[in-house]
């Protein structure tokens, strides 16, 4: 008779993180480690067959098999997808984050990608009547960068008729972006306070729909133009503004982006832009789903 | 609700102490000449010698030791010489024993000790068991790369061709570790010095520190017996003088050792190779002291007499461990994108399948929700509700 396998707990080494030595470094007691998170950012569960001619346990060979990178040691670049907990194990649907380019702000239609412009220079150049941010006058505008969520499939139901269960109604969200390039602000303008800024320049905000409520959107079968068609959750709508640096300085722009000339719809202009691109990633604090928008600052030459 | 983070409780998290050994093997061809003295680097201050293990202008090169030479202020070769070299040598003498065996009551430098009683003895006096001063000495200054926390006890051995030594050791010249012929030569025995049985005897008297004796493999480890002192926690061997001949108040004289038989017995202390600028001198050690011979010289010379360096060093390893307990339950389904398909979960047909996700990281987190640190699996792991898994993640320090 053979013997069981005893090999028990699995022991992992883990490394730090640059900001967990940042802390550490800092020796105020901000490394504090409380809690753990589990990802499985390599998995490609489009490889689960579940017609596999073999069987059940043919399901997941192929994922089984992917290999595992090391970790990276910037925290912004690994558990990106997380694991989720749901006591439940009957879902057969979960919700979506979808960026609501038909009721809030649309991307610009050639390069599909969001557009701020940093000062009134710019705007009064390339006005596109407000297909574009316009950082110098946030107050005043009336279209926002918009995200959805919801059940994508009406499977279960149309959104307008069947309500998104109440343990996965995103009431938080996190949004990060580069704090060198520009800031995050209300649907009035009004910026908002970052709750950290990283080692890498990232800046944090959380936002809670009872403690942020101008950030948010009409929601569950009061959502309307959205892209949601299923069961729909909360809306988020937000704007950005451009940082000093960006406003008043080409540096950043020489020195991380690039320069445009005679682009598109919203800065065709023969003289040409200076333009940096980036990414705002917008994460559920709830069901840890994750999407990233594409932005791109752009200033006049 | 739905949730991505677990809470981590005391319970879940433990520290323990780790002490891990490296065995550090330095052959003698490191130190003399492997690369035609390209790795042995000089100081225009002359005070030590540093041997890297690789030529020091390679980016690739480590520093393994230092090398310097001394006598105290109390032994009877100060004031033979006189000039600025004689001070170079006491200086650095001082220097070391203030750092390695510190001052006495009257706030003297204490002179490095035989026998580890720090008895005063007169200046000049050998050899009574109890009162043994090493008043002529020569470091060996272990890089912290090599050294690490501390050296581990008992396992230090320095071995050292002690005899006339004809042309450098390590050189193209043939050599025969058992002390024959060398290039019609002859080559002096080899002396081998360990810190034998210090694993039980060492001694805490030191404010550097735990030091242990260096004896001679020929002789019963007692005090008053001991050619050296070896400090664990600085990493840093004094080896006496007389292990080169017979030095003037200081070392062992009752036995026959060699190397303790005098200056002549230990024949000219030459070098065959020397770093560009030192050049080579020759003499009995004591010659050399006592004469214009330059620290780098003198360092030179006992550079090419190492045979072999070997000892283990000791790394404390402070780690916590978080034991992330992964209920039946939980994480059982996933935040990746190709995890649904529009919002279908794509390792599902049913309602009444099981859900299954794949763990490939783990991730500790502050209460902010920064990632602090960062665990990886080697291979996915499968996550079902049937399964419970403890993920031991451990953190070291």
């Amino acid at each position: 008779m053979a013997f069981l396998d005893n090999s028990g707990d699995i022991i992992l080494d883990a490394v730090l993180t640059d900001t967990g030595r940042m802390r550490l470094a800092k020796g105020d007691g901000s490394f504090n480690i409380t809690k753990f998170a589990l990802g499985d950012d390599e998995i490609n569960y489009a490889l689960y067959n579940k017609n596999h001619a073999s069987g059940s346990a043919y399901y997941d060979v192929e994922i089984l098999q992917t290999p595992v990178l090391e970790a990276f040691t910037n925290n912004t670049s690994i558990l990106k997808s997380k694991l989720l907990s749901i006591s439940r194990t009957n879902l057969l649907y979960l919700p979506e984050i979808k960026h609501n380019t038909t009721d809030g702000l649309a991307a610009n239609t050639t390069n599909s990608i969001t557009t701020v412009l940093v000062d009134k220079d710019t705007a009064d150049t390339f006005d596109s009547g407000g297909n574009a941010i316009k950082s110098y006058s946030l107050n005043q505008e009336t279209i926002f960068i918009t995200f959805d969520q919801g059940i994508v499939s009406n499977a279960i139901g149309n959104g307008s008729d069947v309500d998104l269960d109440a343990d996965l109604w995103e009431t938080q969200y996190i949004v990060e972006m580069d704090n060198r390039f520009g800031y995050l602000a209300d649907k009035s303008g009004i910026q908002a306070v970052p709750s950290f800024i990283d080692d890498d320049n990232i800046a944090s905000y959380y936002l809670s729909t009872t403690t942020n409520s101008n950030f948010f959107g009409d929601s569950g079968r009061n959502m309307n133009g959205t892209v949601i068609s299923g069961p729909r959750g909360s809306r988020l709508q937000f704007l950005i503004g451009s940082s000093t640096d960006l406003a008043s300085s080409t540096y950043l722009f020489t020195q991380l982006g690039g320069t445009t000339v005679a682009a598109d719809s919203i800065t065709s202009d023969t003289d040409g832009t200076y333009h940096i691109d980036t990414t705002i990633r917008i994460t559920g604090a709830t069901t840890g789903y994750r999407v990233d928008l594409p932005i791109r600052y752009v200033k006049n030459q | 609700m739905a949730t991505t983070f677990k809470t981590l409780t005391a319970n879940d998290i433990t520290n323990t102490r780790t002490v891990l050994h490296e065995a550090i093997p330095l052959t003698g061809t490191i130190s003399s000449g492997t690369y035609a003295d390209e790795n042995i680097k000089t100081y225009s201050h002359g005070m030590f010698t540093s041997v890297f293990d690789y030529p020091y202008l390679s980016s690739s090169a480590n520093h393994i030791f230092d090398l310097a030479t001394g006598y105290s202020d109390n032994s009877g070769l100060s004031g033979t010489y006189g000039g600025d070299q004689e001070s170079k040598k006491i200086n650095i003498y001082t220097q070391m024993a203030q750092v390695l065996m510190g001052y006495d009551v009257n706030g003297a430098v204490q002179d490095f000790d035989m026998d580890g009683n720090l008895v005063t003895s007169p200046a000049g006096t050998n050899g009574s068991e109890g009162s043994g001063k090493m008043r002529e000495v020569f470091f060996i200054n272990f890089a912290r790369l090599l050294g690490k926390d501390e050296i581990k006890k008992g396992s230090f051995e320095l071995a050292l061709v002690t005899g006339g030594l004809p042309s450098a050791f390590g050189a193209s010249a043939p050599y025969y570790a058992n002390g024959l012929a060398d290039n019609g030569g002859t080559l002096g025995p080899v002396l081998t010095l360990g810190d034998y049985s210090a694993t039980s005897s060492y001694f805490v008297n030191s404010p550097a520190g735990e030091y242990g004796l260096l004896y001679s493999g020929s002789r019963e480890p007692n005090p008053g017996s001991a050619f050296g002192i070896v400090f664990y926690q600085a990493a840093i061997a004094v080896v006496s003088a007389s292990v080169w001949g017979n030095p003037i108040g200081g070392g062992p004289w009752t036995g026959a050792d060699p190397g303790q038989d005098g200056p002549s017995a230990c024949g000219p202390f030459m070098t065959g190779l020397s770093p560009t600028g030192v050049g080579t001198v020759s003499g009995s050690w004591i010659s050399l002291m006592t004469s214009s011979a330059t620290l780098d010289q003198i360092n030179n010379a006992q550079r090419n007499r190492i045979k072999n360096i070997s000892f283990n060093n000791t790394v404390e390893l402070n780690s916590t461990i978080y034991f992330c307990r992964v209920a039946h339950n939980e994480f059982n389904y996933s935040a990746n994108p190709t995890y649904l398909n529009s919002s279908k979960i794509r390792v599902k047909n049913s309602t009444s399948d099981q859900p299954v996700s794949y763990i490939t990281t783990v991730g500790l987190y502050s209460s902010d929700n920064e990632l602090l640190a960062v665990a990886k699996l080697s291979e996915p792991l499968k996550k079902d509700p049937n399964t419970e898994l403890t993920l031991r993640v451990r953190l070291d320090y």
